[in-house]
């Protein structure tokens, strides 16, 4: 592969893994200093006390929804020919909320008060209701993924019986894939009702944000899924994909972003009408504000539109180039979105004086440390993904022996009893 | 056995099993916090604040400041800048609202803010995460996070009283209690908050105009229950459904003499 005259001492790959090393130590030091001198280290603010972290925490979560929509696909509406990118969808979606738990640590005061929620329970809180479904999916996704484990040449030469036993869990798919499809659908909506319960802030006090988070992370969570796989197979000989399965994937994530864009214009539009306090301000900030760019290029052109026009025309799909291309900005629109979203409802400050209708704003930006440490957990998800496609082959369309898929049957029918 | 470790029964079982354990220690959670309901007490403590009598002097932050060893950064009770009535200057105090309904109590993952059975929205900072859910749901902006550990000695202590609770550690979410440690101090010593000064919130004693006054608004005869029944007063934003225990009267161009 390498065709570079002079002999190298590493590898690209080295290289590449060298380097992300390098940002997840330098986020390593700035965890450190997190947790040893305090959240006073970021920007955030009694104000905003929600940022850049959340943010990450957000799109990292909607970004792994591929994982419970390819097992639903695959194990519960029988779709066995995507079993493979279920495959990579899973290890991916681990990943990806092993990186939102990571952010969590960072964001929560008392990282080690994080078991809290699970022994202390306030059902009545979205929140709490998130970090239980986050915690129990997290335990089915690793469920799933550790099947790669016992496939994997070089673990089952090195434990041959503990492969041959997580091989065996993927017996469990089909049940596992039902509990993923119930908890997902759980956490995925109310990570939009975690803002849209809230009266105090105008902007976000709607019951569509929660359908709002579930359309646009079913749209993004496959197109990181297929994104993850055709980039894999671009770079490397240990990724080998079947195009056809993502063309059929990118057909039907550009019929959800019309969908998306449909509830998000009704939704938007229905809010230009009248004056509320609060709510205005903070349409005015997404519309025309800080926000704006984010809004409209972010969000509305590049993030849905463009992929809309390249995922539903046969000609423009048909070309994986192009397609690669709209995946990535689905991606993008999505993290554009939760962003806009959690400032839109912190930089308008609401008065709660009798009569006072006067806004007043606020600012965020967030600070090195907080930009290093979010960057170290991204390093993280790379590093971690990479790993995954080399040992783990997570990308590989025409692995043989693969689970004899035929000995389960889909659950689309429940079981006898 | 032989090829895979653990059948569909098994695995059913074992989510039954582990379904029930959780289920059952959710039980016996939902007793205990049942004991605590909202209103099972002979007390409903309330404030009222008259904006006519406030002059903006700011000694109420500065014993709140004192008596619940508050950070420097941090105010439980803030004093707002509210116009103009005539030609004087109006102030609003703002302390803890103490919601009847209140968004941090029901946003809280964890119960780390709970309602006491008279009415105090209280936080158990053994509990809390530091998560913020509550700073952002609170339409009040009454709650401060601890940013940093608070060393070294309080400005305001001694000058404007002592300390009566620990500090809060840093990571948490804290709040003006309504001085619950002199409520709860002053009852078991038979004294009656809102009456005697050592029952009764550090900002209501340390007004030097009467401007704040606390009680009981389950006794008609209390402070608090007689201003409401002579007073028109208001809530902040009654609006969201939040029913505060803070009660404000309105500023009046000339203030009569009250018969409390």
């Amino acid at each position: 592969m390498n065709m570079i005259t002079k002999p190298q001492r590493f590898s690209l790959f080295q290289i590449y893994l060298m380097v992300l090393s390098g940002v997840m130590l330098v986020g390593l030091i700035a965890g450190i200093i997190v947790f040893t001198k305090g959240l006073v280290v970021t920007n955030l603010t009694d104000l905003v006390p929600w940022g850049f972290w959340i943010t990450i925490d957000l799109s990292a979560i909607a970004l792994s929804a591929g994982a419970f929509l390819l097992c639903a696909g695959v194990y519960i509406l029988g779709l066995k020919q995507f079993q493979p990118v279920a495959r990579t969808a899973t290890f991916v979606g681990l990943i990806g909320y092993g990186m939102a738990m990571l952010c969590l640590l960072l964001d929560i005061g008392r990282p080690d008060r994080f078991w809290h929620a699970f022994v202390f329970w306030n059902p009545h809180s979205v929140l709490w209701e998130v970090t239980m479904c986050v915690g129990l999916y997290s335990g089915v996704l690793l469920m799933e993924t550790l099947p790669l484990f016992g496939e994997a040449d070089w673990f089952q030469a090195r434990w041959p019986k503990l492969a041959h036993r997580l091989h065996g869990l993927h017996r469990l798919a089909p049940y596992l894939a039902v509990a993923g499809l119930f908890l997902s659908m759980l956490h995925q909506s109310s990570l939009g009702a975690t803002f849209g319960v809230l009266k105090a802030r105008p902007i976000w006090f709607r019951p569509d944000l929660s359908v709002l988070f579930m359309v646009s992370a079913v749209a993004a969570g496959p197109s990181m899924t297929a994104l993850v796989s055709m980039l894999a197979a671009r770079l490397t000989k240990h990724a080998r994909v079947r195009d056809e399965l993502f063309e059929r994937l990118g057909h039907f994530i550009g019929w959800v972003l019309v969908v998306y864009l449909y509830f998000r214009f009704w939704d938007a539009f229905a809010m230009t009408y009248t004056y509320q306090p609060g709510r205005t301000e903070g349409l005015d900030i997404l519309t025309k504000g800080t926000l704006s760019f984010n809004f409209w290029v972010g969000e509305m052109l590049l993030g849905a539109l463009v992929p809309i026009i390249i995922l539903l025309t046969k000609r423009y799909r048909q070309r994986p180039t192009l397609r690669m291309v709209a995946f990535a900005l689905v991606v993008i629109g999505l993290i554009a979105y939760r962003w806009d979203t959690n400032m839109a409802g912190q930089l308008v400050l609401l008065s709660y004086l009798p009569g006072d209708i006067t806004a007043r704003y606020t600012t965020y930006f967030p600070s090195l440390v907080e930009i290093l440490a979010g960057a170290g957990v991204i390093a993280f998800g790379i590093l971690a993904v990479s790993l995954g496609v080399r040992y783990l082959r997570i990308v590989d369309h025409y692995k043989e022996e693969m689970h004899p898929i035929e000995d389960m049957e889909p659950l689309a029918v429940p079981a006898s009893d | 056995m032989s090829t895979h470790g653990i059948d569909r029964r098994g695995f059913i079982k074992v989510a039954v099993v582990g379904a029930g354990a959780i289920a059952g220690m959710q039980a016996v959670h939902m007793v205990s916090a049942s004991q605590s309901e909202q209103g099972d007490s002979p007390y409903s403590w309330a404030m009222v604040i008259d904006q006519a009598k406030c002059i903006g002097c700011g000694r109420c932050t500065l014993a709140c400041q004192a008596h619940n060893d508050v950070a420097p950064g941090i105010s439980w009770n803030r004093l707002i800048s509210a116009g103009k009535v005539g030609d004087k200057p109006i102030f609003l105090p703002r302390p803890c609202q103490h919601c009847a309904h209140a968004p941090c109590v029901e946003v809280c993952p964890v119960g780390a803010s709970y309602y006491r059975p008279d009415g105090i929205v209280m936080m158990d900072y053994d509990r809390c995460i530091g998560c913020r859910y509550c700073e952002v749901a609170c339409p009040y902006g009454a709650r401060a996070f601890n940013w940093e550990t608070f060393t070294g000695p309080n400005p305001v202590v001694p000058t404007w009283g002592q300390p009566e609770v620990p500090r809060r550690p840093r990571g948490v979410v804290e709040k003006c209690s309504f001085c619950f440690q002199r409520i709860d101090r002053g009852l078991a010593l038979g004294l009656t908050p809102g009456v005697d000064h050592e029952a009764t919130p550090a900002c209501v004693v340390a007004c030097p105009t009467g401007a704040r006054v606390f009680g009981n608004l389950k006794d008609e005869e209390s402070n608090v229950s007689i201003l409401l029944k002579q007073n028109p007063s208001y809530r902040l934003r009654e609006d969201f459904g939040t029913f505060p225990r803070v009660y404000y009267v309105p500023p009046r161009e000339t203030v009569e003499e009250e018969a409390a």
